[in-house]
């Protein structure tokens, strides 16, 4: 029987908002003028059922006659110039068929075998083929997961038989050979390939092509963290291992009051009020991002909230964050390196799909950033956070006995992510693009928000006995994990997959999202499939947890994979690693003074690193789940940005937790160790600046590195001493965190390092959220205060020089001995009641501070500029650290900031402009309705 | 005795908690009822006085926004809504579960499985989460009742919620006063100006009652509006919450 086809289209007299959407995307990125209307259609496929059915289906689910119409098996729009369909690979899961499917059974329609959905993109004006192409190119089609169809399928049926198992001969190849086997595809180095070789050549047998995937995912960087495991020597002097340095400061820190869970688990986990705690986890979706942005970001913020989902025995997400990295949007094309993407597609995409899986998660994206910088143009940094709430009794991290069911929950498996693991260890080339397009995930937020209510459900009945998330490196890798104490036999012939045709090697590594591995005692195995599948969820044995501590994997039959877990995680040796450390010389510099005219600020304020992000922050839901007690964006506008996010998880009860976090890659380049302290201070600021105690938070480190050979290295090595001499000052803990070492970019003679990024988030409790602050100026003549210890002329890698083209590595060094008590003193005047707006100093320096705050309340200020000081230094210096609080009236800055450097700035005004003064000198006088509008130019642009 | 209340939930319902959250703090007894335990029957509509469909992007939104559960009320739950109805009983439906009652029809008319109206993607094209000004209009709806002419602040959040009809259904949902809230400026007018009107709704309409004022569909968040923290600048000024008198109305209008 022939498909059916619907196509359905908003009626000829009414707007289509998808086709403008388009149409502003042809000229405003394209460029391109001769396109005068786009319209969209939906085409609907379907298998196994007649015209008649289809008809039905048309009039009672897929066409609202209101808005609509519809035809059947026949073109809709005939008028249009060019028309191009858009739909996904074969292969490439539709998450709109299930519905369709689902739907099409409600209604009674028997026989449906199939069903898909497409777009048909209707283009009217004089458009050359060319301009065509390049739509088809850069708007619609992402070649990776779509393509445009230019012959109707026969069948949406799909399936093929089993691919099969093959033997490596890897017992007699030689080095080259050896080193041929891994390129492209296991990314292990000649020595690890040695290993391996080592390792059956005394088994007496060679490996299977499963065994030899399952080592190289496991050993992979991103799952083995070698480098972050290895010897450091450090200019002939050998140093501690990165992660034992940040686990030994943790440890030193102390605070078992706080901290009850640190590194082992997919989170870490402190200690809330009432019984509860909360976890967090900072994950890099960089490389899935760079080559499909909207999939990469969705399934990174997928992948990060199932890595809270399986924290302890399981945690509701409550809060989303998102930092990115991105050359401006504005980099000519020709800059772009080949096999790169550009990054306004990029931002924008990444954007949507943070956006698209956060918002049907139900998970407010509440804290975030983007900056830019134009060495991303080879790779962003895509950065993406999860927050959950647990009861503390359930926060410990399971450990699956031998006998446990291994059971695995939510989506199906497929081809999609195969490489995963291994392809995010490698540096970028402009072949990626072409040979990884496997390693791209599709995203079924749906899916993972039955399976997040499911798992909730099992875990209060105490069905859970471990849970992790299947992702990087699938089964492989979360069954070697969960197992690596016991032993563990998996058959892989009992996963439900999404179509035949997958080799078992395949089904092992497969990347396929929405997928969670449970450790389920046998007694419960069948409460928990039958809760499962209440909540729409599919639930399936496919193994047991052993004593025998090997990995055994069969497919039917046919044992594929027998492997000592003791190899498989002790197996590679630690490694050395050196390099040489010349510290950046450092210059006193002292540039002329400029006029700090209007048309300066509005430059400073319309940077990319100052500028409001509000039209990103507006895509994203921040108020779902009723908890927010402090938006990102604020004030009578609601266009002042927040510090931190502040939420009240537990409905009706006071208790606060804040998330904050600080990255500032500019300045990782000119000093790692500055850089990194920059972003550790910036972090605790943000929380503290919303009225967070600074003795009640936790760290999460995040590493985005360049390849970490010579210097690079060394700079690493650097910012992780940076981030243990800021935990030890402060007495904070790290208690999680995730190194990704491979931002380099290789093409031929081109190599680009992707400017090293340290991104540390802070997140902790509130006794009462009632004592907080937001940023926004509240009355008329109060008192501004600058607290904070900052030397004005150390300006290197500040938004200011830049305008200026200045380059210094005269950065800002945190005075990490004044900070705890600077911390301290902010916290307890803001706890005491006697501050009314609080802002911390980041880009943009104390001048964008008090702007920010005088958005918000629609209120004017006037600074006082010491006669000593350069104004220029003065309003743009951008030390961490620092503060900008107004008073209430009646406070007394003396009192409050006895022993930590503080300066009275001047005042709010009531008229909506900002004034400086130096000495008897005004600097200048600006309405706030100027800075404000070059404040939000920069991303209207972008999103319109 | 608390009023019980059905929440009804399925794959992808996301407001579901801080919905039932609203019903507590205004006495009801709320249960959170998946649409499983519906169509096999292990509990019945009948036994409730209050449907309420929360927000969140139901099966996806896929084919349109609350497209697929519509259908599933629609095709398997068409008799007992019927009877549910007709006993007197109450729907709110808030963001995706106005846009669920639009789609089987129950708004603006009352008549389950004729769609006589839609919620189309936003002007802008794009998902947007920001506080609105809603003028609460006259309405037979009871779920605003002692409220009429009124300003409150909302949060919109939502991808598809352009309010469309055709002349003729506009008129008669105008003449039958089934407007229960538009979307206003800062002046209290309604208006069809970006962002005051966030998704360029049809008669800046907001929030529409059938004309037994007994379902109420509605696309901001009132439920994200019941503690005075929850205002995006309680800081500034003591506003109490506005969105509570839904909750408490609909507690009051269920007998309880």
């Amino acid at each position: 029987m022939a498909l059916q086809e619907v196509r359905v289209t908003i009626l000829p007299h009414l707007r289509d908002p998808s086709g403008e959407g388009v149409l502003h995307e042809i000229r405003q990125s394209l460029g391109i003028t001769s396109v005068e209307k786009v319209r969209t259609v939906k085409v609907y496929r379907f298998e196994g059922i007649g015209e008649e059915e289809a008809r039905f289906l048309a009039e009672r689910l897929l066409c609202e006659p209101v808005f609509q119409h519809y035809t059947l098996n026949r073109p809709i729009i005939t008028d249009a110039s060019r028309i191009v369909e858009v739909a996904y690979r074969p292969g490439v899961m539709n998450p709109e068929a299930a519905s369709l499917m689902k739907a099409a059974r409600d209604l009674g329609v028997k026989g449906l075998l199939a069903a898909d959905s497409s777009v048909e993109y209707a283009f009217y004006g004089a458009l050359r083929s060319e301009e065509l192409e390049l739509i088809i190119k850069r708007l619609l089609v992402n070649e990776t997961i779509q393509h445009v169809l230019e012959t109707p399928p026969r069948t949406l049926l799909l399936g093929s038989e089993p691919g099969r198992t093959q033997v490596i001969p890897i017992r007699q190849m030689s080095d080259e050979e050896l080193l041929a086997l891994s390129a492209d595809r296991l990314f292990l180095n000649l020595e690890e390939m040695r290993l391996i070789q080592q390792y059956f050549r005394e088994k007496g047998r060679d490996p299977t092509d499963a065994e030899v995937e399952l080592l190289a995912q496991t050993w992979s960087e991103h799952c083995a963290h070698k480098t972050f495991k290895a010897k450091i020597i450090v200019n002939g002097q050998e140093k501690l291992p990165f992660l034992t340095r940040l686990r030994q400061a943790t440890e030193r820190v102390g605070r078992e009051d706080l901290v009850l869970s640190a590194f082992v688990d997919n989170a870490g986990v402190m200690a809330f009020y009432e019984g509860w705690a909360i976890c967090g986890k900072v994950e890099t979706h960089n490389a899935p991002s760079a080559i499909e942005p909207y999939g990469g970001a969705a399934t990174g913020s997928g992948g990060v909230f199932r890595d809270v989902m399986g924290t302890g025995q399981g945690a509701k997400v409550i809060a989303s964050t998102d930092m990115f990295c991105f050359a401006p949007p504005d980099t000519p094309p020709e800059e772009v390196p080949p096999g790169c993407l550009h990054p306004q597609y990029l931002l924008r995409r990444v954007v949507a799909g943070v956006r698209d899986y956060g918002n049907r998660m139900g998970v407010p994206t509440n804290n975030g950033s983007v900056h830019f910088h134009p060495d991303f143009r080879a790779k962003p940094t895509v950065i993406v956070g999860a927050y959950g709430l647990l009861p503390a009794a359930r926060a410990a991290k399971g450990r699956p006995l031998p006998g446990d069911a291994i059971l695995v929950v939510g989506g199906r498996t497929g081809r999609d992510g195969i490489h995963g693991a291994t392809f995010s260890s490698a540096a970028m080339t402009d072949r990626t693009l072409h040979v990884h397009s496997q390693a791209v995930q599709i995203g079924h937020p749906i899916e993972e928000k039955r399976m997040a209510d499911a798992l909730l459900a099992a875990r209060d009945e105490g069905l859970i006995r471990a849970i992790t998330d299947c992702g990087a490196g699938g089964f492989a890798s979360a069954v070697g994990e969960m197992g690596a104490e016991t032993g563990a036999r998996l058959y892989l012939d009992r996963v439900p997959l999404k179509y035949s045709g997958l080799a078992p090697w395949e089904i092992l590594l497969s990347e396929s999202q929405e997928r969670m591995v449970v450790a389920v005692d046998p007694a419960k195995v069948e409460r928990f499939i039958e809760l499962c599948r209440f909540y729409n969820v599919e639930a399936t044995v496919i193994g047991e947890f052993t004593s025998d501590r090997r990995f055994q994997v069969f497919y039917g039959e046919e044992r594929v994979v027998d492997i000592e877990m003791d190899f498989l995680h002790r197996g590679l040796p630690q490694r050395v690693l050196s390099c040489q450390w010349t510290p950046p010389e450092r210059k006193e510099e002292s540039p002329p003074p400029v006029e700090l005219g209007e048309d300066l600020l509005c430059r400073i304020l319309g940077h990319l690193n100052v500028c409001s992000k509000e039209p990103i922050v507006r895509m994203y839901d921040h108020g779902v789940q009723g908890t927010n007690a402090l938006p990102p964006y604020g004030g009578i506008r609601g266009d002042a940005p927040n510090d931190a996010v502040l939420l009240t998880p537990l409905l009706g009860k006071p208790y606060a937790v804040v998330i904050s976090h600080g990255l500032n890659p500019v300045l990782n380049r000119l000093d790692p160790y500055w850089g990194a302290l920059w972003a550790a201070t910036e972090a605790v600021a943000n929380a503290v600046a919303v009225g967070a105690d600074p003795r009640e938070l936790c760290l999460i480190d995040n590493f985005i590195w360049p390849v970490p050979e010579g210097e690079f290295l060394a700079w690493l090595d650097r910012a992780v001493d940076a981030c243990v001499d800021f935990s030890l000052k402060m007495g904070l803990p790290f208690i999680s965190g995730k190194d990704s070492l491979s931002s380099t970019y290789r093409s031929g003679e081109l190599v680009i390092h992707i400017p090293p990024v340290v991104c540390i988030s802070a997140f902790g409790r509130l006794p009462d959220v009632g004592r907080t602050v937001s940023s926004d100026f509240k009355g008329e003549g109060n008192l501004l205060v600058l607290v904070g210890a900052r030397r004005e002329e150390e300006m290197g890698g500040s938004v200011y020089y830049e305008l200026r083209g200045i380059e210094s590595a005269n950065l800002p060094r945190v005075d990490l001995e004044l900070l705890p008590s600077v911390m301290n003193k902010v916290h307890r005047a803001i706890a005491g009641g006697v501050v009314l707006s609080a802002h911390d100093i980041s880009e943009g320096g104390l001048f964008t501070a008090v702007a920010e705050m005088a958005f918000g309340g629609g209120l004017g200020a006037e600074i006082v500029v010491p006669e000593g000081s350069r104004p220029d230094f003065f309003l743009f210096n951008e030390t961490a650290g620092c503060f900008v609080l107004e008073l209430k009236p009646g406070a007394s800055p003396e009192e409050l900031f006895a022993g930590v450097p503080f300066l009275v700035l001047g005042r709010t005004l009531g008229r909506p402009v900002i004034k400086a003064r130096w000495g008897d000198k005004l600097l200048f006088s600006v309405n706030l309705d100027v800075l404000r509008a070059a404040y939000q130019a920069p991303l209207k642009e972008v999103f319109g | 005795m608390r009023v019980p209340v059905l929440i009804l939930r399925t794959d992808g319902t996301n407001c579901d908690v801080e919905t039932a959250y609203a019903f507590e703090l205004a006495g009801a007894e709320p249960h959170l009822v998946h649409v499983n335990q519906l169509r096999r029957r292990e509990v019945r509509l009948t036994d409730y006085r209050l449907l309420v469909i929360p927000g969140g992007f139901t099966y996806g939104d896929d084919i349109a926004a609350g497209k697929i559960l519509a259908v599933e009320l629609t095709s398997f739950l068409r008799e007992e809504i019927g009877e549910f109805l007709a006993k007197g009983g109450l729907v709110l439906g808030i963001c995706n579960g106005f846009q669920v009652l639009v789609r089987t029809g129950l708004l603006p008319f009352g008549r389950l499985g004729e769609v006589q109206a839609v919620l189309m993607p936003n002007a802008k094209g794009r998902f947007e989460c920001r506080w609105v000004r809603l003028r609460v209009e006259k309405s037979p709806s009871l779920f605003t009742r002692g409220m009429e002419g009124q300003v409150v602040e909302w949060q919109a959040a939502h991808g598809e919620g352009c309010f469309y009809t055709n002349a003729e259904q506009l008129k008669t949902i105008e003449e039958q006063g089934l407007v229960a809230f538009r979307y206003v400026d800062a002046e209290g007018r309604p208006t069809q100006e970006y962002p005051d009107n966030p998704n360029g709704s049809l008669n800046a309409i907001a929030g529409l009652s059938d004309p037994t004022g007994r379902i109420l569909g509605v696309m901001p968040h009132p439920e994200r509006f019941v503690l005075p923290t929850q205002h995006p600048n309680w800081r500034r000024k003591k506003i109490p919450p506005a969105g509570f008198f839904i909750f408490q109305n609909a507690v009051r209008a269920a007998g309880g």
